[in-house]
C-alpha cells in the first residue's frame, strides 16, 4: 500500500484523475493532501464554523469522488475545479441554513468578516504566507470593488441581491464587479497580484 | 453585433463568472459565449482572476478527523463498488488453451513458467519474513512480494496504455482463473502495480490490457505470466 501510494504522488493531479475514476483511493488520498487543506479554509471562509466547513468539505470530496469522471482538463486545473465544487458546496449549506438565500437584513461587514478568532500556531502562519500575497490582490482594489466581489463569490449573492444590500443600480453592482476583476487579472499579468 | 451589444454581455461576464447571475440571466450569457468568439476570449481573459479568490482565504489546517472520515467512506465506497463482480469473474483456466486464445498467449504463459524456473536464483525473503520473486519477461521486470495472506505485483518497463485501457491482473487457483479486483495502469516510467489481497493456493499471475472497467475474463494477450513458488 506504502509503495502505491508513493507511486501516486509522483503523479500530477491530472493523472490521478483517470485512477480516482477508476475508484483508486490511494490516488484520491493524494488529491486529498494536496487540496484538502485549501479546501477547507474556503468552506470555512464561506460558512463561518469549523463543523459545517469540515461538513461541507466532506461532502465536496465525496462527490468528487463518486463523479471523478466529470472533470474537464481543457476547462483549467483539478485545483481549480475542486475549489469551485467546494465554493458551490458551501453556498448551498449557506442557502439551505437560511432557509433560500442568504440574509438581505445584513450587516455587509459582519458578512464579509466572519472568520472567528483561531488558535495560532506556527505552522499556520506558514501556511497562511501564500495566501497572504493572494489577499494583497483583493486588498488592493478599491472597497466599492472588493466588496460586491466578495458578496459574490465568499456570500453567495446575486447582483440584484447585492444591489438591494448596497442600495445601488444593478449596473453599478455588475460595473464594479467587472472593474474588480480587471484590475486583478492585470495585476497577475503584470506578476503584481 | 455592434460595440454597444457587445459592452452589454460584456459587462455580464464579470457577474457570470462569479456566479452572481440569476438563473435565467446565466443562461443567456451561456447561449451568448456559444457564439461570440471575443466573450469567450473575455472569458478565458477573466478566469485567473476567479482562480485567485479561493486561493486568497486565510489557510488553515484540516482536522485529522476529517481526512479520517473521508477516507473511511471512500475505501468502504471502494469495497462495495468491487466486491459484488467478484463470483462472476471466476472461469475455467483451460480457456488459454482454446485456438481462439491463439498460441501467442500459451506460448507466454510457458515462458513466464520457464522464466520463473530460469530465475528461481530470484527468489528470496523479503523484508519482514516476506517472500519476493523477481523476474524478467520480456520488456517486463516483475517483482511478486509476498507478505503473509497477500501480495503485491509489481511490473516495470511496462508500455503506455491508450486511455480506454487497463491493466487486470488474475490469478489461477484450484484450476480456476479469478480476477484480481483493483484494476491499475503504468505511470509515466512505465511502472504499474496491484495487490492481491489472498495469495493461498494461487499457482499463477496474470496480467491483461482490458478495456477501461475490466473485463469478467481475460480478452486480450498477457503482457506477463509467472508461476508463483509454493
Amino acid at each position: 500500500m506504502a509503495v502505491r501510494r508513493e507511486k501516486a504522488e509522483r503523479l500530477a493531479d491530472e493523472d490521478l484523475m483517470p485512477l480516482v475514476g477508476r475508484k483508486d483511493p490511494e490516488a484520491f488520498e493524494v488529491l486529498f493532501d494536496r487540496h484538502g487543506g485549501a479546501a477547507y479554509s474556503l468552506a470555512y471562509r464561506i460558512v463561518g464554523d469549523r463543523a459545517a466547513a469540515e461538513e461541507v468539505t466532506q461532502e465536496a470530496f465525496i462527490s468528487v469522488w463518486r463523479s471523478g469522471a466529470r472533470f474537464d482538463a481543457t476547462r483549467g486545473s483539478v485545483r481549480s475545479w475542486l475549489l469551485s465544487v467546494v465554493r458551490n458546496r458551501a453556498i448551498d449549506f449557506l442557502r439551505s441554513r437560511a432557509g433560500k438565500a442568504p440574509k438581505l437584513t445584513f450587516d455587509d461587514d459582519s458578512v464579509l468578516e466572519q472568520r472567528p478568532a483561531q488558535e495560532r500556531t506556527e505552522e499556520e502562519a506558514l501556511q497562511r504566507e501564500t495566501s497572504a500575497e493572494l489577499r494583497g490582490a483583493l486588498g488592493k482594489l478599491p472597497g466599492e470593488q472588493s466588496k460586491v466581489i466578495e458578496l459574490a463569490y465568499f456570500g453567495g449573492f446575486s447582483h440584484s441581491e447585492i444591489a438591494q444590500m448596497l442600495n445601488l443600480p444593478m449596473g453599478t453592482v455588475k460595473g464594479r464587479m467587472r472593474l474588480g476583476l480587471e484590475k486583478i487579472r492585470g495585476d497577475l499579468a503584470e506578476g503584481l497580484a | 453585433m455592434n460595440a454597444s451589444d457587445h459592452n452589454r454581455w460584456s459587462e455580464d461576464l464579470a457577474a457570470f463568472v462569479l456566479g452572481a447571475l440569476e438563473r435565467e440571466e446565466a443562461a443567456a450569457v451561456e447561449r451568448h459565449l456559444e457564439g461570440c468568439a471575443r466573450c469567450q476570449e473575455e472569458m478565458r481573459w477573466l478566469a485567473p482572476a476567479l482562480q485567485t479568490l479561493p486561493e486568497s482565504v486565510e489557510r488553515l489546517e484540516p482536522p485529522p478527523q476529517l481526512r479520517e472520515s473521508l477516507m473511511a467512506e471512500v475505501r468502504e465506497d471502494a469495497r462495495a463498488a468491487r466486491a459484488p463482480a467478484r463470483p462472476a469473474r471466476t472461469r475455467s483456466w483451460g480457456w488459454l488453451l482454446k485456438p481462439a486464445a491463439g498460441f501467442a498467449v500459451v506460448a507466454l504463459l510457458v515462458a513466464g513458467v520457464v522464466g520463473y524456473e530460469v530465475g528461481k536464483d530470484g527468489s528470496g525473503g523479503g523484508e519482514g519474513g516476506g517472500t519476493t520473486v523477481e523476474r524478467q519477461l520480456g520488456d517486463i521486470d516483475v517483482k511478486m512480494v509476498q507478505e503473509g495472506n497477500s501480495g503485491t505485483l509489481e511490473l516495470a518497463g511496462v508500455h503506455q496504455l491508450p486511455p480506454d485501457k487497463v491493466l487486470e491482473a488474475w490469478v489461477e487457483r484450484d484450476g480456476q482463473v479469478e480476477a484480481v479486483p483493483a484494476l491499475f495502469v503504468p505511470d509515466r516510467e512505465g511502472q504499474a502495480e496491484t495487490r492481491i489481497a489472498d495469495m493461498s493456493g494461487v499457482a499463477v499471475v496474470m496480467v491483461t490490457e482490458e478495456p477501461q472497467g475490466g473485463s469478467d475474463q481475460p480478452t486480450g494477450e498477457p503482457i506477463m505470466t509467472m508461476k508463483v513458488p509454493s
